[in-house]
C-alpha cells in the first residue's frame, strides 16, 4: 500500500527518481564515467571548461570535475544513510521509552534531549571534528551526536498521543510485557513517522556532512562533493574564471537534499489524508464520469439542466 | 410547561407535506430544498452521498432528520448551510432559504445571510469553542463579523443571551474549560441566537452529553423556539430523542430520504420497513420486555450502492422486484407522509400477498461489500 | 426474584466481590496540594456467575473507573476485591497476575481504536490465547479455537473475517472481535466499558444479543458499564446505579426499574426518550450537573439536586438500606433505617 501511494505522488516521485539516481552514481560509477581514478592529480589540463571529452571541464589541478562529481556521490551517500539511520534509531529509542515510562525516566531523558537540542550544533561539530580527528567515521559519530534529538521529541509526542489509545491498553489489560508493547504494537503504528524522520536525518546529515568538508574538517583526501566545494574555494575557483567547479557539487548536494525532502513530502501526505491535495485531474474525471453516466440515463435531458460544473464551490480547498 | 403539541401551529398540517414535497411549495416555506444531490469526488470516482434530498421547513417548525453512521445526514446539513469544502460539491439542485437559492449565492450574499437569518450548531461544539478565549471574546468576534455594533450593545446582547440559555452573564469572561460539557453547548446555542436568526441548523448538539443533560437541552432549545419563533433542523442519530420535540421527522437511509411527515404519525404508524425496524430497535424501559433483533446487515457502500431499493438486502419486508426496481418518494394517501417503498406505490404498489424474500446471506454482519 | 430464586442467588458463593471499593486520585496543580478526587467511594459490588450485571451512571458517577480497578489497572485506595473468593492484592508473580487477566478480561468502548491498525484483526486474539491458554498447545488449536470464538460471537464466514485488517471490517464487527477477543481467554467474568455506545443504534442490538448469547451458552458473567438505561434493562439481570463515586441503588433490573427509590434513580429514568411513552414533566434535578467530588464532606452527595432533600441528607451520608432482600437503596427518605436493622417495609415471615 505504501509503495504504490509513493509513486502516485508527484512530489515523491520526483525525490525518488532524484534519490535513485545518486544511488546509480554511487554504486556503479564507472557506469558513468570512463575515469578511473579522478582525484589524481595533474592528468588533465587545469581549469578547462566543459566540452565533450570534459563534460563540466576540470579544476586548477587537472581533474575531471564530471568524475569527481560521480565518484563523490558514494561518500556523500555512505555518510547521509548510516548518520540518518542510526540517528533515527537513537531517536527512536530515546524518545518512545521517555513516552512510554513516563514518570522519572521521561524527565530524565526529556532532560537530555532538550539540552542536547539546544546546545549549538555547527560550532560542537567543528570542535568534535577538530579533536576527534576527520576521517569519516568521526563524521558520522558528530552527526548522529548531534542530530538525533530533534527526532527524539517527535517521537516521544507521537508516542504520547498513542500512549492510550485502546489497542495499547487492550494489550496492558492483556498482560503483554512492556517491551512487547512498545516494539511490536507501538512501533509498527509509527512506522510512517520513522521513515519521515529517518528522511529528515539523511538531509540533515547531507548538509552537515558537506558543511563541516567546505571547512576542511572533512576527509580532504577522499572525493565528495564537500570536499569538492573546499578544494575549489581553496583555489579561488570563481576568480579562475571556473565556475563549474563550485556549482556542480553545490547543485548535486543542493539535489540530493530536495530528494529526501520531497521524499519526505510523501509520507507527511501519506499519514495524513487530510494534507492530501484534491487533485484537478480527478475532479475533472470524477465530473466527467458523472456527465457520462447521466446522458446514458437520460439522452433526452435539457442542455441546460444542472451542469456538474455550474457549482460555485468546488475550487475551494 | 412545554408539550410538543404547542409549538406555533403550521398554516396546514395535512396539505404541507405532501405538496412541499412534490416541489409545488407553497411561498411560507422558509427553506425549500429541491432534489439537492452532493457528491463527494473521490480517487475511485464520484459518491453520491446525498441522492436528491427533499426537505421543506416552515416558519417556526422543528424538523428532525434522523439516519445512522453513513446516510448522508450530516453531509446534507453542510450542504444546506453551504459549508461543504472540496472533495463534497453540490452536484445538483436548489436550496431555497426564503426564496433565494444559496447554492448559486455569491459569498458575499451568503456571509450577509448567515448567522443573522441561518445560524449553525456543531456536533460537539464544545471543541469549536477556542480554548484560550473568553466566551465573551468569541460572542463579539462573531457579532462583529457581520454587524458594526458599539461594546456596549454587545456586551447587551451577550448577556441577553446568556440568560436566555439559562447561564449566568459572569460567564462571558469565563473560559470554555472552565464550563461544564453542558454549559458549552447550551453557549454554542447561545452564540446561534446572537442575531434572532429564522433558522438554526444544529448537527448532533447532544450527542456528548449526559441523558440528563441531553434531556434539558432539548427542553430548552424548545422553550427557545417557542419563545423566539425561529425554525430548527436537528440532525440526530437518536430517534427516540427528537420524538417528544419535532414537527415533523424525515427519515434517511443511504444518502436517500424513505420517510418524511408528522412526528407522531411516524412514530405510531411508520410507513417505511427501515423506519420500522429503526424504532424497534429501541430497547424499552416501560412495558414488558421483549427480544429485539436490530437491523441485520450493515449500510450500503455509497461508492457502488444496491440495485433497486436501497435497503432491499435488509429489508425484512423485501420481494423480487425489490431488487430491480428503484422506489420514488411517494405520498401515502390520506396522509402528510411521503415514503420511498415500493408498497406505497400509487398505481402499481407492490404485492404484499406474496410472503417476503429475504436475502439468504443477510445474517448478522453480512452487508460488507468487498471492494475490488 | 422470587424468594427461591433469591435464595439461591445467596448461597452460592459471588463470582466477584468488592467491598468498601475506593479510589481517589490527587488533583490540583501543584505537587504540593492535598486535594483528593474521591472517584469511587466505598463500593460493594458482587457478581455472581452467568450473570450480567449492569453499572449505570452518567459521566464522573465512577461507573469506569471501577471497570478500571477490576482490570487491575488501577490499585484500590481501600477496599479490597475478591475473586473467586481471593483477594486480589494478594496475587504475586506474573503467573497468578495473567492468570486473573484471562478470567477477568475486558472489552472497551471505542470499537475504531480498540484493534491494533497494522495487524489482522485474529492478532488480538491469538496473542491473547498465546498468553493465556496453555491449554491449546500447537498453532492449529489456536486456530480452531479462533475460528470457534469468531463465530460464537455471530461473525460469519469466520476464516474470512480473520484474514481481515480492522479497517476493512463495520464498527459492529470489529466491536464483536473486541468480544471474541474476550471470549478466547475462556473467562469467568467479561468486564465490558461502555461496549455499544459509539455503535449505530440498529447495531447495538445486536451486540447486546450476543453478551446474553455468551451468557446463557458459554455461562460467562458480564458487568455491563453504560450510561444508557433502556440497554441495561434490555440485557442485565441486576443493575446498580452509581452517582458521585456511590452505587445509591441495586438490585434485580425488573425491581429497580418498576420501582425507583432513589431520586437519582427516578431522575434518569424520567429523562430517558421513550418514543412510545408520552413526555414527563422537567424538574430542576434536571438542571444541574453531576458534582466533583472533592474531598467531599459527609452527607448525601445528591442533596444539592435532589426534590425529596431533608435536613438530615446534608450531615449523614446514607448507606445502601435493604427494601427487599435483593433491592436497596441508599436515601435516607425513601430508604430510611429501621430501628432494628431491618427493612420497615419487609414482613417478618423468612424472605
Amino acid at each position: 500500500m505504501k509503495f504504490a501511494s509513493l509513486v502516485k505522488n508527484r512530489k515523491a516521485l520526483a525525490g525518488l527518481i532524484l534519490f535513485a539516481l545518486t544511488v546509480l552514481l554511487a554504486a556503479f560509477p564507472g557506469l558513468f564515467t570512463s575515469v578511473h581514478n579522478p582525484g589524481e592529480i595533474g592528468t588533465y589540463a587545469p581549469n578547462l571548461g566543459p566540452s565533450t571529452g570534459h563534460l563540466l571541464g576540470t579544476t586548477s589541478y587537472g581533474q575531471d570535475i564530471y568524475s569527481q562529481l560521480v565518484y563523490g556521490a558514494r561518500q556523500v551517500l555512505e555518510i547521509a544513510l548510516i548518520a540518518g539511520a542510526f540517528a533515527t534509531v537513537l531517536a527512536v529509542l530515546i524518545g518512545i521509552t521517555a513516552a512510554y515510562m513516563g514518570g522519572i525516566v521521561d524527565e530524565a531523558l526529556s532532560l537530555v534531549t532538550n539540552v542536547v537540542l539546544i546546545l549549538p550544533t555547527f560550532p560542537l561539530m567543528i570542535i568534535l571534528a577538530k579533536y576527534a580527528g576527520q576521517s569519516n567515521e568521526v563524521m558520522i559519530v558528530v552527526l548522529v551526536a548531534t542530530g538525533w534529538s530533534y527526532g527524539a521529541n517527535q517521537m516521544r509526542a507521537q508516542a504520547l498521543s498513542l500512549r492510550n489509545r485502546d489497542f495499547l491498553e487492550a494489550a496492558r489489560v492483556r498482560g503483554e510485557r512492556r517491551s512487547y508493547i512498545i516494539l511490536f504494537e507501538m512501533l509498527p503504528t509509527m512506522t510512517s513517522l520513522i521513515v519521515a524522520n529517518f528522511l529528515g536525518s539523511a538531509l540533515y546529515s547531507v548538509l552537515a556532512a558537506s558543511g563541516l568538508q567546505f571547512i576542511g574538517l572533512g576527509n580532504t583526501d577522499q572525493q565528495s562533493w564537500g570536499t569538492m566545494l573546499y578544494n575549489a574555494h581553496s583555489m579561488e575557483a570563481l576568480q579562475a574564471g571556473n565556475a563549474l567547479w563550485i556549482i556542480a557539487p553545490g547543485l548535486a548536494i543542493a539535489l540530493l537534499s530536495a530528494a529526501f525532502a520531497l521524499m519526505n513530502y510523501a509520507f507527511d501526505e501519506i499519514g495524513n489524508p487530510a494534507l492530501r491535495p484534491v487533485r484537478r485531474k480527478d475532479l475533472r474525471r470524477s465530473r466527467k464520469a458523472e456527465r457520462l453516466a447521466a446522458k446514458a440515463a437520460n439522452p433526452h435531458a435539457e442542455k441546460g439542466a444542472r451542469d456538474a460544473d455550474s457549482d460555485v464551490y468546488a475550487d475551494a480547498s | 410547561m412545554p408539550t410538543p403539541t404547542s409549538t406555533p401551529t403550521p398554516p396546514d398540517p395535512t396539505a404541507g407535506g405532501a405538496s412541499a414535497v412534490a416541489g409545488t411549495s407553497t411561498d411560507e416555506a422558509l427553506l425549500d430544498v429541491r432534489d439537492l444531490r452532493i457528491v463527494y469526488d473521490s480517487p475511485r470516482g464520484p459518491v453520491e452521498a446525498c441522492s436528491g434530498v427533499n426537505l421543506t421547513v416552515r416558519p417556526g417548525e422543528f424538523v428532525g432528520i434522523v439516519g445512522e453512521s453513513g446516510c448522508g445526514k450530516s453531509t446534507l446539513l453542510f450542504g444546506i448551510a453551504q459549508l461543504h469544502t472540496a472533495p463534497a460539491r453540490i452536484a445538483g439542485g436548489q436550496v431555497l432559504f426564503e426564496g433565494a437559492d444559496l447554492v448559486t449565492m455569491p459569498q458575499k450574499e451568503l456571509n450577509d445571510l448567515r448567522w443573522r437569518k441561518l445560524a449553525v450548531v456543531m456536533q460537539s461544539a464544545m471543541n469549536a469553542l477556542n480554548p484560550v478565549r473568553t466566551i465573551g471574546d468569541q460572542f463579539k468576534d462573531a457579532i462583529l463579523a457581520h454587524e458594526k455594533w458599539s461594546e456596549q450593545k454587545i456586551a447587551e446582547r451577550s448577556a441577553e443571551v446568556l440568560r436566555l440559555v439559562a447561564i449566568d452573564p459572569v460567564h462571558l469572561r469565563s473560559f470554555p474549560h472552565q464550563l461544564s460539557g453542558g454549559m458549552r453547548q447550551r453557549a454554542m446555542i447561545a452564540m446561534a441566537l446572537l442575531f434572532t436568526p429564522d433558522l438554526i441548523v444544529m448537527d448532533e448538539p447532544t450527542s456528548a452529553l449526559d441523558v440528563v443533560a441531553q434531556r434539558s437541552l432539548m427542553v430548552q432549545i424548545k422553550e427557545l423556539q417557542q419563545q423566539l419563533g425561529f425554525a430548527v433542523v436537528f440532525v440526530t442519530h437518536d430517534m427516540s430523542l427528537v420524538s417528544h420535540f419535532s414537527d415533523r421527522l424525515l427519515v434517511m437511509y443511504a444518502g436517500q430520504v424513505v420517510e418524511f411527515g408528522p412526528t407522531r404519525t411516524v412514530f405510531d404508524t411508520p410507513s417505511h420497513p427501515y423506519s420500522r425496524s429503526l424504532l424497534e430497535a429501541f430497547p424499552s424501559i416501560r412495558g414488558p420486555k421483549v427480544p429485539l433483533t436490530g437491523i441485520p446487515g450493515d449500510p450500503p457502500n455509497l461508492a457502488n450502492p444496491p440495485a433497486g431499493c436501497r435497503f432491499n438486502p435488509r429489508c425484512p419486508q423485501v420481494r423480487e422486484r425489490c431488487r430491480t426496481e428503484a422506489p420514488e418518494l411517494f405520498d401515502i394517501a390520506e396522509t402528510s407522509v411521503v415514503s420511498r417503498c415500493l408498497a406505497h406505490h400509487p398505481s402499481d404498489p407492490l404485492d404484499l400477498s406474496e410472503p417476503p424474500t429475504p436475502n439468504p446471506d443477510a445474517d448478522a454482519d453480512a452487508g460488507l461489500e468487498v471492494q475490488s | 426474584m422470587t424468594t427461591l430464586e433469591s435464595a439461591k442467588v445467596a448461597d452460592a458463593a459471588p463470582l466477584l466481590e468488592t467491598t468498601g471499593l475506593s479510589r481517589h486520585f490527587k488533583v490540583g496543580g501543584s505537587i504540593f496540594s492535598h486535594q483528593l478526587l474521591h472517584a469511587v467511594d466505598d463500593v460493594d459490588l458482587t457478581i455472581n456467575e452467568r450473570e450480567i450485571v449492569a453499572l449505570v451512571g452518567e459521566s464522573g458517577s465512577g461507573k469506569s473507573t471501577m471497570a478500571r480497578l477490576l482490570a487491575q489497572v488501577y490499585k484500590p485506595t481501600t477496599g479490597e476485591i475478591r475473586f473467586q473468593g481471593k483477594n486480589l492484592s494478594e496475587l504475586r508473580g506474573r503467573k497468578q497476575q495473567l492468570k486473573y487477566r484471562s478470567d477477568v478480561p475486558m472489552v472497551f468502548q471505542d470499537p475504531f481504536a480498540s484493534l491494533n491498525p497494522v495487524y489482522k484483526v485474529s492478532h488480538g486474539i491469538l496473542r491473547g490465547m498465546k498468553l493465556h491458554r496453555p491449554d491449546l498447545e500447537s498453532a492449529e488449536a489456536r486456530h480452531q479455537e479462533l475460528l470457534r470464538v469468531v463465530a460464537a460471537v455471530g461473525l460469519n464466514p469466520p476464516e474470512e473475517i480473520v484474514e481481515r485488517y480492522p479497517y476493512e471490517l463495520s464498527g459492529g464487527q470489529r466491536q464483536r472481535i473486541g468480544f471474541a477477543q474476550a471470549l478466547a481467554y475462556h473467562p469467568k467474568l467479561i468486564l465490558a466499558d461502555e461496549p455499544v455506545s459509539m455503535l449505530d443504534v440498529s447495531i447495538r442490538i445486536g451486540l447486546l444479543n450476543v453478551m446474553a448469547k455468551l451468557r446463557d451458552e458459554e455461562g460467562v458473567s458480564f458487568l455491563y458499564i453504560t450510561h444508557d438505561i433502556a440497554s441495561a434493562r434490555y440485557v442485565s439481570d441486576r443493575i446498580l446505579v452509581m452517582y458521585g463515586g456511590h452505587v445509591v441503588e441495586e438490585g434485580p433490573t425488573e425491581a429497580v426499574l418498576a420501582d425507583p427509590k432513589h431520586p437519582y434513580t427516578q431522575l434518569l429514568l424520567s429523562a430517558v426518550p421513550d418514543p412510545r411513552a408520552p413526555l414527563e414533566v422537567t424538574s430542576e434535578a434536571a438542571k444541574a450537573e453531576p458534582p466533583a467530588v472533592i474531598d467531599p464532606k459527609p452527607g448525601c452527595r445528591f442533596r444539592a439536586r435532589c426534590p425529596l432533600a431533608v435536613d438530615v441528607c446534608a450531615h449523614v451520608t446514607p448507606t445502601l438500606r435493604p427494601l427487599t432482600p435483593t433491592h436497596r437503596a441508599a436515601c435516607h427518605v425513601t430508604a430510611p433505617a429501621s430501628e432494628n436493622g431491618r427493612p420497615p417495609s419487609t414482613p417478618t415471615a423468612v424472605g
